[in-house]
């Protein structure tokens, strides 16, 4: 059974998160801040992380890097969702670490069929 | 495509916006408190961004694109002031008020389904704000680098374990109570050579408190003073503290949104399991004595049990419905600093009791005339400096807003030190415009009464501070409707208080059981003072009224029987509920008060059923519909000599019927 986490500081974010991986993978766990996302891998096999960048306590890009930077998790595939929609934001995530990189707002089954595509080969 | 998918969250994304938009305020009246003060500024900056960030990221998911641009252009001014492009000005904070203020219009019409006010003009002043040159070149010395007096560090690692976290034990909770004892410097994951993670904060702190610090170690966490020789006990740094990185307001966690709804279907059900349970005690009385006295005690005692747990379900719902008056109390500093400044008074504001919890129900309806009555503080009762330096007082005034909760009772006051009310003027005004004169003018009651009356506005309403708020009028009728009362404290030269007391909840409450003929009414208890019997025979005519001995002075009494024309047999001895307290205290006479009982309030809604004096209806169990009396209203309408509009006794005997 796949474990994938949300990492996103608002609840409605993870709620539509959690909504639109609905039928992907039965097992959704949540992280609000940096830290905790880190804490949850810690604690449980994850297969897949979605990620948004701006969260209070420690950036995005700073937990793809502490993520890759970890002989343990350094091949977990990260989504990251984020409302940056620039180049140097698309960069920036890429030489981070970042696997796939979408947009917010998204579409759903956009999330969906990333994050299955990824699990699959997992 | 997602049209629709998401609409499922609206009820999320309101709830969400409201604790960014309240934030964003509280945040917003940091960053003015704290202009010019580079260090200090940062974080709160950072604050701002972050609420602003999250209601664009929000607003694009449910496609409200007015909120998600405004919040995009409000989030780059900050960016801006951020990397220092530009400095941060009184202008500059208007400006984001407004944006405040504008995002909270745009999000609320798209609740309310309406069309959302124009953002193009506030857009183009953001911008040009951004684009503004006067950023400050100097780089900012890290705040929190710096270490007040007598500050010591600590590292406290810790290391979660899944045992931790089934203890309820996360770095979430350690950061909190971290927060609690000291500064939190920095948060950062470190891995031991092991792959082992464990987080490291940096907290500074003065305290010496070692129970505190125990405690923190009964947690699994490693503390020690840092400064010294290598503390992190083998862990590798991988990831460098975060520029800007603060914890300035953890958002709660663990806290679940619920809409109101819910919880009114939640109330309407256990107001049905009270119903219930009165007819079951109803029932049970009829067959007691078919029952062996021994089965009997036992289903006592059940009916006992579920009494008392009912109550406390009860109790447990009403607390959920409870929120902070803060919410309310929040938005008084912006209030006060625009009127202070249109007005060129100066004055401080000073809040009192803000976490004192209030229905969610009663904080919606108080907002408005909280904000009226200290709009009127700040215009009408606060002096200009001048005449207050030369009456010897403080050249700024202060105005006070506290809350407090006694028993089943709210209280929200709001005082000033300005020159008072001046009878002299409202007596004037109230001649002017053909209101009853009060037989005693210094009776700050029956001032309050003429103030609150429909019509009446003092010369100084003309000035556009209170053209635009609601009236003393609507203040007092608001509250009434909620059950409450307003009573006024005015000492001329010294200031002026008024109290809200107002129930703490409204749909379930105790109420006293009063019989008149063979009708029986109830009576809220927290409206009664007190209950006394009195003897016919000591009831004395005085002109018009009828009044008894009471506590050393004598109390005015009004027959419910003849204000609803009731028949009653004249009788020796009758019950009285006392409503009101001193020269404003009536006793309200039945022919016997039969009990006590929890009763669940049905309001009366519909207009052409609507009795003044009549606050809702109640199954008492039994069968029988019941009237709540809205006592405070009768009595006062009573002394009004205006008991006509308490409704005729036609009305009543339809309602009754």
């Amino acid at each position: 059974m796949h474990k994938v986490l949300i990492v996103d500081d608002s609840p409605t974010l993870r709620k539509m998160v959690r909504a639109s991986l609905a039928g992907v993978a039965a097992d959704l766990l949540e992280a609000a801040t940096g830290l905790e996302a880190i804490e949850q891998l810690a604690l449980s096999p994850i297969q897949l992380i979605v990620l948004d960048l701006n969260m209070p306590d420690m950036h995005g890009i700073d937990v793809m890097k502490f993520v890759r930077g970890h002989r343990n998790y350094k091949d977990v595939p990260i989504i990251v969702l984020t409302t940056r929609n620039d180049e140097a934001s698309r960069r920036t995530a890429a030489e981070a670490g970042a696997t796939t990189y979408l947009t917010k707002p998204f579409l759903p089954q956009t999330l969906a069929t990333a994050a299955r595509s990824l699990l699959e080969h997992v | 495509m997602s049209e629709g998918f998401f609409d499922g969250f609206l009820d999320d994304y309101f709830a969400e916006c409201e604790e960014h938009l309240t934030g964003a305020r509280r945040a917003l009246l940091a960053l003015e408190s704290s202009i010019g003060d580079v260090a200090a500024e940062r974080p709160v900056i950072d604050e701002l961004f972050r609420y602003f960030h999250s209601l664009k990221g929000i607003s694009a998911m449910v496609e409200l694109r007015p909120a998600e641009e405004l919040a995009h252009h409000l989030e780059d001014y900050l960016r801006a002031l951020r990397q220092r492009e530009v400095a941060v000005t009184p202008v500059g904070i208007e400006v984001l008020e407004q944006g405040i203020q504008r995002l909270g219009a745009v999000i609320g019409a798209h609740r309310s389904k309406q069309t959302p006010p124009s953002t193009d003009d506030l857009a183009a002043r953001i911008a040009s704000l951004a684009a503004l040159p006067g950023g400050l070149a100097a780089p900012a010395q890290s705040a929190s680098a710096a270490a007040s007096s007598g500050e010591r560090f600590w590292t406290c690692t810790f290391v979660p374990t899944r045992e931790l976290m089934e203890r309820g034990i996360g770095v979430d909770v350690i950061r909190k109570k971290l927060a609690e004892v000291g500064r939190i410097v920095d948060a950062a994951p470190r891995v031991a050579p092991d792959g082992t993670i464990a987080f490291a904060f940096t907290v500074a702190t003065t305290t010496d408190d070692r129970e505190a610090l125990d405690e923190l170690m009964a947690d699994g966490i490693v503390l020690e003073l840092a400064g010294g020789a290598a503390t992190d006990g083998g862990l590798l740094p991988v990831a460098q503290p975060l520029e800007g990185t603060h914890f300035g307001s953890v958002a709660p966690s663990h806290v679940v949104r619920v809409d109101m709804t819910r919880l009114d279907e939640l109330i309407q059900s256990v107001g049905d399991l009270v119903i219930s349970r009165a007819r079951l005690v109803d029932s049970l009385s009829r067959i007691e004595r078919h029952v062996p006295s021994a089965e009997w005690r036992a289903i006592q005692e059940n009916t006992l049990a579920i009494d008392r747990q009912l109550r406390m379900l009860r109790e447990k719902i009403m607390r959920v419905r409870l929120v902070p008056i803060g919410e309310i109390f929040r938005r008084m500093p912006f209030v006060v600093r625009d009127l202070a400044r249109e007005s060129g008074r100066k004055v401080t504001l000073e809040l009192r009791g803000q976490s004192t919890e209030i229905d969610k129900y009663l904080i919606e309806r108080m907002m408005d005339p909280v904000v009226h009555l200290v709009r009127n503080a700040v215009s009408h009762g606060i002096e200009p400096a001048e005449e207050r330096i030369a009456k010897g007082k403080p050249p700024d005034g202060t105005i006070t807003l506290s809350a407090s909760t006694v028993g089943e009772v709210f209280t929200i006051e709001v005082m000033d030190d300005g020159h008072g009310i001046d009878a002299a003027a409202v007596i004037a005004q109230a001649r002017a415009v053909g209101l009853p004169i009060p037989l005693d003018p210094s009776d700050p009651q029956a001032l309050l009464a003429l103030i609150c009356a429909p019509g009446f506005s003092t010369t100084a309403d003309a000035d556009r501070v209170s053209g635009r708020g609601v009236g003393m009028a609507v203040v007092k009728s608001t509250v009434e409707e909620l059950s409450g009362t307003i009573r006024l404290e005015s000492t001329p030269g010294v200031g002026t208080r008024f109290f809200i007391d107002l129930p703490l909840t409204l749909a379930i409450t105790d109420a006293l059981i009063g019989r008149v003929g063979g009708e029986s009414f109830a009576v809220p208890q927290g409206a009664v003072r007190e209950v006394i019997e009195i003897a016919s025979a000591d009831v004395r005519a005085l002109e018009q009224n009828e009044v008894v001995p009471y506590r050393g002075a004598s109390l005015p009494i009004v027959r419910l029987g003849k204000l609803l024309g009731i028949a009653e047999e004249p009788v020796e001895r009758f019950h009285a509920f006392v409503i009101g307290t001193g020269s404003a205290a009536v006793g309200l006479a039945v022919h016997r008060v039969v009990g006590h009982r929890e009763i669940v309030v049905r309001a009366i809604t519909d207009p052409l059923v609507k009795v003044a004096g009549i606050s809702g209806a109640t199954d008492l169990g039994d069968g029988r519909v019941v009237l709540i009396l809205d006592p405070v209203l009768i009595v006062r309408l009573v002394c009004d000599r205006a008991a006509r509009s308490v409704g005729d006794a036609s009305t009543w005997g339809r309602m009754l019927a």
